[in-house]
């Protein structure tokens, strides 16, 4: 039996100091996706999709759709600040600009000691004016590290 | 400007998935106790289910947890300490308390966080050794009980868009109940002088969980993010002996 004790004594150590590491190797991000869809002709003629940004207030620069976008999604972090995320939507050739306001829970959490902190949110409402949107669907309210959030804004 | 909404509509959670975790751990401690009385091969290990000596108290046991010296190397942002009492009912049952204390403090690029608990168990071990009745090799059973607080400033997330502000979290405390499986072994190393280790298995039943501000480790329970946790423990213990004579 003792020798058993110490066979598994040193499996357990080795097992323990295996999950050691100091380094973030975890993706992080919790993102917000919104995927636009064009459907009015008057913004198709101006390339509204093309020459789509979206900026705030609380930005410090802007997301550009020709130079993040992907398959008509742009993916954004609400504010980590505040439980209010307002967002406008804008194209170069258009001559009005749509606003999103999405009012969200947030969940500050620990991730870890080397990846430090994360913020899941949990979108709660979002208004937004209609100058080109048409409506919009929220398709996954939660966002975590292991889950976007998922908008479709028709125009 | 015309303004829309689309506002959540709240589905009604329960609390069901905390009762598997629950039946889980009492179906598997009588499924331990069900394999002691049935198996008859293995009778030179097993403690017989029939005795009627009464239990006598034959020692105290004191313990210090050493595995935490390994925190000096993995975990230099963490102090702790875990010591035990164990009463010897008879060498096969042990009542048990355990405690301990434990902070946490870390300085990063873009977070300050600081923690500090402490910790109580209390519970039972159940020796099935026959052949070595100085030694145990058994299942333990424990309900234990945290109390601690943190908190959290200079906290900075590496988003390229929003202008960066520093979030700070005032010191919040909670009280943390979980219950705890183990199985493991104590042998006697010199007189008196034992070295055990514990395979645990803990499952939060309260207080783990905060909206605001999720808590990162609670003392003695592991992970706050989990429901389940695992976890092994190594003691020296110190064995005060009396009613030798019985």
């Amino acid at each position: 039996m003792k020798f058993s004790v110490y066979i598994l004594i040193i499996t357990l150590f080795a097992l323990i100091y295996s999950c050691s590491d100091d380094t973030c190797n975890a993706d992080t991000d919790t993102l917000l996706n919104i995927e636009f869809t064009v459907n009015d002709t008057n913004l198709t003629n101006i390339d509204f999709m093309d020459n789509l940004s979206l900026y705030s207030t609380q930005w410090s620069d802007s997301i550009h759709y020709s130079e993040e976008g992907s398959n008509e999604i742009l993916s954004l972090m609400l504010s980590p600040n505040s439980d209010t995320s307002e967002i406008i939507i804008t194209s170069v050739n258009a001559g009005l600009k749509d606003t999103l306001t999405i009012i969200s829970q947030r969940e500050l959490i620990f991730y870890s000691p080397e990846c430090g902190f994360i913020t899941n949110y949990f979108i709660d409402t979002l208004f937004y004016s209609i100058n080109y949107i048409d409506s919009i669907a929220i398709t996954s309210y939660q966002i975590s590290t292991s889950k976007d959030g998922q908008v479709q804004i028709y125009f | 400007m015309l303004l829309q909404a689309i506002k959540f509509q709240p589905v009604k959670m329960d609390r069901f998935k905390y009762i598997f975790s629950i039946l889980f751990v009492i179906l598997t401690s009588l499924a331990c106790f069900g394999q002691e009385k049935g198996n008859k091969q293995d009778e030179d290990l097993y403690a017989p289910i029939e005795d009627k000596e009464p239990l006598v108290l034959k020692g105290i046991k004191v313990g210090v947890n050493v595995g935490r010296v390994t925190d000096f190397f993995f975990k230099p942002e963490r102090r702790s300490t875990e010591v035990s009492l164990d009463f010897n009912l008879s060498n096969k049952y042990f009542g048990v308390v355990e405690g301990g204390i434990s902070e946490t403090s870390m300085i990063k690029e873009n977070y300050w966080y600081d923690s500090e608990g402490s910790y109580i168990k209390v519970g039972m071990d159940f020796n099935m050794l026959k052949k070595y009745p100085t030694d145990y090799f058994g299942i333990g059973i424990r309900i234990g009980k945290a109390d601690f607080k943190h908190s959290a400033s200079h906290i900075i997330f590496e988003d390229s868009h929003w202008i960066a502000d520093p979030i700070a979290v005032d010191s919040k405390s909670y009280n943390t109940y979980w219950l705890e499986a183990s199985f493991g072994l104590k042998g006697e190393l010199i007189k008196n002088v034992y070295f055990g280790w514990s395979a645990l298995v803990r499952i939060g039943v309260s207080g783990r969980k905060d909206a605001q501000f999720q808590p990162y480790e609670i003392p003695g329970f592991g992970k706050g993010a989990n429901s389940i946790n695992l976890g092994a423990t190594y003691y020296i213990y110190y064995q005060i002996p009396f009613n030798k004579n019985k």
